[in-house]
């Protein structure tokens, strides 16, 4: 398939190139902060890169100088809690918690805030040496909303968490990474590359496995242990059911590489 | 009536050089709150100023910096607290020695004379030094009941091993600009009456270097004085696919091509 940028979206940039998508949140002149509009707009472009059979792996970026600043807050400044309550703009990130393959965040200079959280919900970081990420809410006098108080301590644990939570200071891309935020750490100017080539090495394993894979993981942030093992093992023996095990198994007694269809 | 402001700093730029001179020989280049002041932006303009290819930190008559200015430290009979003493080294200071380590541009020492205390963190920042051979550096700390500071228990070490360092530390004694140049601290020992000749030649030959080359070389150091040998080649291997992209490397094949002809 051709590369393909979609049309049609005024906050966001999506370009396919088979088998993976990039979608590009372009805010620049505020910062990629994350308006009701732009988090539609990803939702959507989520949901119809979900339903494209020939995209495989998704990298989600803020471009080259920032991945996003968290929410506008001059449109913040004097809500109410009852409007906050009914926008309800924090909790809606529902296509990216159904979006079914593996999705990488490319992150340049700050993620504060809503940015930090959005990253913090795709599979993989891979971030630029000069990246900062944080919740910096509580200079606000607010703290995050998008997930950050309970996806940190999740993955950095709570003492980062709390660091990072009372202090409101970012942390760098060096120190995410040691916290195992971040997966790689490569120079700034390469982010997206790197963040697109393990899309594309994503996108070469056999589909349903990683969607299996995925949500088996995800659970185990929500379930105990003895439920988690459960969905592990009915997924495991399910994908016995699938073509692309048959493949998988034969390629390699084969000895070459396997070919997957997502069948 | 406005009172001319003291420079403790002198700032040129010639020719793709900035040179930073501290400008105190009266006091031998003692470091005050003035000078930290004027020190600190001077660092911050080479770094953004695109004239400034190289940046060279030297010293006005015969000392390259003899350290902080003890008679401010204990000024009016009174002694600073403890406390401005750590805040000065944590607001001050190490904003200003992380900037001349990371810049994305050479800095070069050129010691026209002694290298002290604090004097010597400034030194040892640098990336390359040069020095007159009756220079040295000197950590005096000890001499007054105090610990290094100023980032030398980090830089020091990495230079010439913990055993010279820590006699350095413990006895307060100078280690001269042969010593120090068979230990590998100092690059070049130049005589008196052809130092500012050879440190003009060497900062002149630097200005005329690819700088994204030599920013990458900056970085990718940086980045593995902290990392593992495997992350440090994977880094490298992303800045250099940067650099191969880079209009310097074209214009250098085709030099080095040239330049083959020729011959």
């Amino acid at each position: 398939m051709a590369d393909d940028t979609a049309v049609g979206y005024e906050n966001i940039l999506v370009e396919v190139s088979a088998p993976i998508a990039t979608i590009t949140l372009n805010r620049p002149k505020v910062l990629n902060a994350l308006s009701p509009d732009l988090i539609r707009e990803v939702n959507e472009a989520l949901g119809e890169l979900d339903a494209d059979s020939n995209v495989r792996a998704v990298v989600l970026t803020g471009g080259a100088r920032v991945f996003a600043a968290g929410a506008d807050i001059s449109d913040m400044a004097d809500r109410t809690a009852v409007d906050q309550l009914q926008r309800d703009q924090t909790g809606r990130w529902a296509g990216i918690a159904a979006f079914s393959k593996p999705l990488i965040a490319a992150v340049n200079g700050y993620a504060l805030g809503g940015g930090c959280e959005l990253a913090l919900m795709c599979d993989l970081i891979i971030a630029g040496d000069s990246a900062r990420l944080g919740q910096p809410e509580i200079n606000l006098g607010i703290i995050p909303g998008a997930g950050g108080t309970q996806r940190w301590p999740r993955t950095a644990g709570k003492h980062a968490a709390m660091e990072v939570m009372l202090l409101g200071a970012p942390v760098t891309a060096r120190r995410a990474y040691e916290l195992g935020l971040v997966n790689k750490v490569v120079p700034a100017e390469m982010t997206i590359t790197a963040a697109q080539r393990i899309a594309r090495q994503a996108a070469e394993k056999a589909p349903l496995a990683a969607r299996m894979a995925k949500e088996a993981v995800l659970k185990a942030f929500e379930t105990p242990l003895a439920e988690g093992l459960a969905v592990e093992r009915k997924s495991f023996y399910f994908l016995f059911s699938t073509e692309d095990q048959k493949e998988g198994m034969h390629a390699f007694l084969e000895k070459r590489r396997g070919v997957f269809k997502g069948k | 009536m406005a009172t001319e402001v003291e420079q403790h700093i002198k700032v040129d730029v010639e020719g793709g050089v900035g040179w930073i001179r501290f400008n105190r020989p009266e006091k031998m280049n003692a470091i005050g709150t003035l000078t930290r002041k004027q020190l600190g932006d001077a660092i911050k303009q080479a770094e953004k100023d695109d004239a400034v290819r190289v940046v060279v930190l030297t010293g006005s008559g015969r000392a390259f910096c003899s350290g902080a200015d003890v008679t401010e430290m204990v000024g009016d009979g009174q002694m600073r607290t403890p406390e401005d003493v750590g805040n000065v080294l944590r607001n001050e200071y190490m904003p200003m020695l992380t900037r001349l380590r990371t810049m994305p541009k050479p800095v070069i020492a050129a010691m026209n004379g002694p290298a002290v205390g604090i004097g010597a963190s400034y030194a040892l920042a640098c990336d390359i030094r040069i020095a007159v051979p009756e220079a040295y550096l000197l950590e005096a700390f000890i001499n007054i009941g105090l610990a290094p500071d100023g980032g030398v228990s980090w830089l020091l070490p990495r230079l010439v091993g913990t055993g010279v360092a820590y006699e350095m530390f413990f006895t307060g004694k100078p280690l001269s600009a042969t010593d120090a140049h068979r230990l590998g601290v100092i690059n070049r020992v130049v005589p008196q009456e052809r130092f500012e000749e050879e440190v003009r030649e060497l900062a002149t030959q630097l200005a005329a270097q690819p700088p994204k080359a030599m920013a990458a070389a900056k970085r990718a150091v940086n980045h593995a004085l902290e990392s593992s040998y495997e992350e440090a080649l994977e880094f490298e291997s992303y800045l250099q696919e940067a650099q191969a992209a880079s209009q310097e490397f074209v214009d250098g094949v085709q030099a080095f091509l040239a330049r083959r002809a020729k011959k």
